[in-house]
């Protein structure tokens, strides 16, 4: 069910399916630059044995999973394509084993995908489609797209599978809250460097006031980014979703 | 628009459930142009999907070591991509492949999946023994990824053909991707070399041929055919479950 996921780069981030939704807390972000860091695991009061074998993994530092990516590309020969058309499978069936449709309201359940300028913006529009096949119902969001046949490609598989691209960012939380029951975070990766430039600050603005539950696609975007300061995207801690910092914080990952 | 996800009462009724050879090929040619899926996408969703279909078949905890040992002959046109492909994801499924691998296509895709099994440590086989008994003896298990529809067995050249000869002659489980190498993808007539496959994987949607397959279990891999393009070609697929990306039949 839960344990921390890393393969070839790639990882999920998701809330299980057993844990409460969380109200919105408004309380501001307090990001740690270390969190790319070995994570040390809280000890004790955590009895899950899932989350305490999680330790057991490693979890990558950013300069990590640039190399392995690197080595994948240059010494495996592996292509983007492939590997993102996997990565975004993965994503798909573990948000699927985390949040399956029999425990959503809607029939078919809907979920917004919000897709980010890079990559981790491909896996996200890889995870749509995917979960369009699964019989989820998943509305994108992608505002800057990359004019690039890898991602143009994409999104045509995307649109010829009548998956709806929203023209703007819903405004306010609980126009997201309505209307769906999930939110796929495709928004940053792990080689996010820098400023969060619009329109992605407002997104995340936005996404900091959801109830409804997020699944990150490798990190949560914003996720040490000092300068944020509105609320990163949720953490695991003590059991509970929580939108403050993931320092020191245990992750539930779901594995494919 | 939200929950509408059930049949529409006026589309007519599909019974269908093999492709011809030419629908097979004009299902991928509607993939490719209109959809702008890449070939390596879907080479890489098949050979994933097969590699899962052999574990449901031959699950890793019920198997000794030598069963774990799987022999994936490949041809060199896409059937032999996407056994490429589907040895990376066993041994990524912690069984022990080893690639026969002949005739090798000089395309980018095909070497690309070749240096991604070798980075692997997948070995590959420079000749394939013609003692039925050795392959029996070193193997649990065979994956025919040699010919897929619309390839003549002469096309693929001696190798490839010897290699079916012998692979007839196997006592243990034989697995076909896509339809048994050396059937006539129309008819299922089996040529001289055509195989008895206990399982075969068909890839996106079965092929005629597959009307004659009489083996242990029939599957449908790669979970990609999107319902316009089912409904296009009347099209009945098993449904998939949950997140399954195979099918039995």
């Amino acid at each position: 069910m839960s344990r921390l996921w890393s393969l070839f780069g790639f990882g999920l981030l998701v809330a299980g399916s057993r844990l409460p939704r969380v109200r919105s807390q408004a309380s501001a972000c307090r990001v740690s630059p270390t969190w790319w860091g070995p994570q040390r695991l809280s000890s004790g009061g955590r009895g899950d044995p899932e989350v305490m074998a999680s330790a057991q993994v490693k979890l990558l530092s950013q300069e990590e999973a640039q190399a392995v990516d690197e080595e994948l590309f240059k010494e495996y020969q592996f292509s983007v394509d492939q590997l993102m058309e996997l990565a975004g499978l993965s994503c798909a069936t573990a948000i699927a084993k985390a949040y399956p449709p029999t425990s959503l309201s809607r029939s078919p359940p809907t979920v917004l995908v919000i897709c980010g300028p890079g990559n981790n913006g491909g896996d996200g529009l890889v995870c749509a489609r995917h979960l369009k096949l699964f019989g989820y119902q998943p509305t994108i969001y992608y505002p800057k797209r990359p004019n690039k046949p890898l991602f143009t490609a994409l999104v045509t598989q995307c649109e010829k599978m009548d998956i709806p691209f929203l023209g703007e960012m819903p405004p306010e939380p609980q126009l997201i809250d309505e209307l769906y029951e999930l939110v796929v975070d495709a928004i940053f990766g792990f080689s996010f460097k820098g400023d969060v430039r619009e329109p992605f600050r407002n997104i995340l603005s936005v996404l900091s006031g959801l109830t409804v539950p997020i699944a990150s696609i490798d990190i949560p975007s914003g996720a040490g980014f000092k300068e944020v300061g509105i609320g990163a995207l949720p953490c695991f801690e003590d059991g509970m979703w929580r939108r403050e910092t993931l320092e020191g914080s245990s992750q539930t990952c779901s594995s494919p | 628009m939200i929950g509408a996800a059930s049949r529409d009462p006026a589309e007519a009724p599909e019974d269908r459930r093999f492709l011809s050879t030419e629908e097979a090929a004009a299902l991928e040619r509607e993939l490719l142009e209109d959809y702008r899926f890449g070939r390596q996408q879907l080479v890489e969703l098949c050979g994933h999907a097969s590699a899962v279909a052999v574990t449901k078949v031959f699950p890793l905890p019920a198997l000794s070591r030598k069963q774990k040992t799987v022999l994936v002959v490949c041809g060199p046109e896409q059937n032999g991509a996407v056994g490429l492909v589907c040895a990376r994801h066993l041994r990524v499924f912690e069984y022990e492949p080893t690639i026969f691998y002949p005739t090798r296509s000089l395309d980018p895709l095909h070497q690309d999946l070749t240096t991604q099994c070798e980075k692997m440590d997948i070995p590959f086989l420079s000749y394939l023994p013609t003692e039925v008994q050795l392959i029996n003896d070193a193997y649990g298990l065979v994956v025919d990824a040699v010919l897929g529809p619309g390839v003549e067995p002469r096309e693929v050249g001696g190798p490839c053909t010897r290699a079916l000869a012998t692979l007839k002659l196997l006592s243990i489980p034989l697995v076909s991707l896509d339809i048994p190498s050396g059937w006539d993808a129309e008819t299922g007539e089996d040529s001289e070399d055509g195989l008895r496959p206990d399982v075969l994987v068909s890839l996106g949607a079965p092929k005629r041929c597959a009307g004659r397959f009489s083996g242990r279990h029939h599957f449908v891999a790669g979970r990609f055919v999107p319902d316009d393009v089912r409904r296009k070609f009347a099209l009945r697929l098993p449904g998939y479950t949950g997140t399954d990306c195979v099918a039995a039949l």
